[in-house]
């Protein structure tokens, strides 16, 4: 056998060398948002949120954790429950999961009768033993197709590895909307399984998990926790080690759909802008990397003192908070400040924030 | 945390904020902002009251699941 042959047996039906993996930050690197947060969405470690519907007494914490006892890896995204859920009624539903964007699923060739299966392979720790599920849920369409994983061992890394089949029917739009769910669920009413779709079938809610039996305990039971990390997904039917990338790579893939500014004693400047009258100026706020789609929301600190203009031989602090003004532009985003009154109805201030706690996100999340 | 209807800016788009527990807005939002959108479905039976308003009114959609 060549060399080239030998070479093309050891990488099997896989089609990349690099950029194997479809999933963003499967490292946990990322957190720009902060490494704790205690609310649903997104919150800890970046392109990761977690879902919680319709719960009564649940509290959580959210973290981008780090992480001694696995080898490669330094960061974990973790789920903590601080008040534990009296129990899982039917139309209650607890997942982690990655939005993965549409136009970046096309070589999967779902569709077509060259669709491609994937595999997702991570590792997880959790205080909880026993069975969790997962699936993948594309969205255009509507399909899905569910697995399941056990964790055997409590507080204890496990590597997992699950194979997708192909999907032949449904397509994923070729745009900047969401492609699939990767979603790992940790706890399901029953209205969310009972029907083990390991073929892609249409979603009907009760497909969301399958009909093993699976466990909510990390939901049900106070301080108990369930971490992820090295999460992979890629074309084929073998899971690769996972593919490690640079800081700054991970980052700028993080900031097309999420990119915050935080306090700096040196550089405190978030950019210039026009005064409009004298109590409302815009911002105008470059963007260090294109966004998914011209943003749709900010997120600041709350607090309307962390934030000032300045110029025309002063300082203002803003009287209330700053809120996105507009979005029209993937590259830049116009960010209102508003004032008790300015010492100039005209003319261009510099903006900044002025305390440590202060910070300006911008958001074209999926 | 809740959202609400906060102003209509002057470019003449609504914007709404996210008040969290402890009273603070940390964040503002165009309809169209996907975590607003997630909130409008997961809580479309018991919705505030402007925000009802705002979508009786056909100035608000409620988009599906993307």
């Amino acid at each position: 056998m060549s060399k080239a042959a030998e070479l093309a047996a050891l990488i099997g039906s896989q089609t990349a060398l690099s950029n194997r993996n479809m999933i963003i930050n499967g490292a946990m690197k990322v957190a720009q948002r902060g490494t704790s947060s205690t609310a649903a969405s997104y919150g800890s470690v970046d392109r990761f949120f977690y879902s919680a519907s319709n719960l009564d007494n649940h509290a959580f914490t959210q973290t981008q954790q780090a992480v001694t006892d696995l080898a490669e890896f330094t960061n974990s995204f973790r789920i903590t429950t601080t008040t534990a859920e009296s129990a899982i009624a039917a139309n209650e539903l607890v997942y982690v999961a990655q939005k993965i964007e549409a136009q970046n699923c096309q070589q999967l060739a779902y569709g077509t009768s060259s669709a491609k299966q994937v595999t997702l392979s991570f590792y997880v720790k959790s205080s909880v033993t026993g069975t969790f599920s997962t699936n993948l849920y594309e969205v255009d369409d509507s399909r899905i197709v569910n697995s399941e994983y056990t964790i055997s061992s409590a507080n204890t890394w496990e590597r997992k590895e699950i194979t997708y089949v192909a999907d032949q029917t449904g397509v994923i739009d070729n745009n900047n909307g969401t492609g699939f769910y990767v979603t790992w669920n940790l706890a399901l009413g029953s209205s969310f399984k009972g029907n083990a779709a390991t073929a892609w079938e249409a979603y009907n809610t009760d497909n969301w998990a399958g009909a093993g039996t699976y466990t909510d305990a990390v939901i049900t039971t106070v301080n108990s926790t369930w971490e992820i990390t090295g999460i992979q997904l890629e074309i084929g039917e073998v899971a690769t080690p996972f593919e490690h990338e640079d800081f700054g790579t991970t980052l700028a893939k993080c900031q097309r759909y999420y990119f915050r500014q935080n306090h700096d004693t040196n550089i405190p400047y978030l950019g210039a802008g026009a005064v409009y009258r004298n109590t409302l100026a815009m911002l105008i706020m470059n963007l260090p990397v294109a966004m998914r789609a011209a943003p749709a929301a900010i997120d600041q600190s709350g607090t309307a003192a962390h934030y000032t203009a300045w110029g025309n031989e002063s300082t203002t602090a803003c009287s209330a908070v700053p809120t996105i003004r507009a979005g029209d532009s993937k590259t830049s985003v116009n960010v209102d400040l508003t004032f008790n009154t300015l010492n100039s109805a005209t003319g261009t201030y510099v903006y900044r924030i002025v305390n440590t706690s202060g910070y300006l996100g911008v958001s074209a999340e999926l | 945390m809740s959202y609400s209807f906060m102003k209509t800016n002057d470019d003449g788009n609504v914007i709404y904020q996210r008040t969290d527990d402890d009273g603070l807005v940390r964040r503002t939002c165009l309809s169209v902002d996907h975590e607003f959108q997630a909130w409008l479905r997961a809580n479309k039976d018991s919705l505030p009251d402007d925000i009802q308003a705002k979508i009786d009114a056909g100035e608000l959609t409620i988009a599906d699941a993307d």
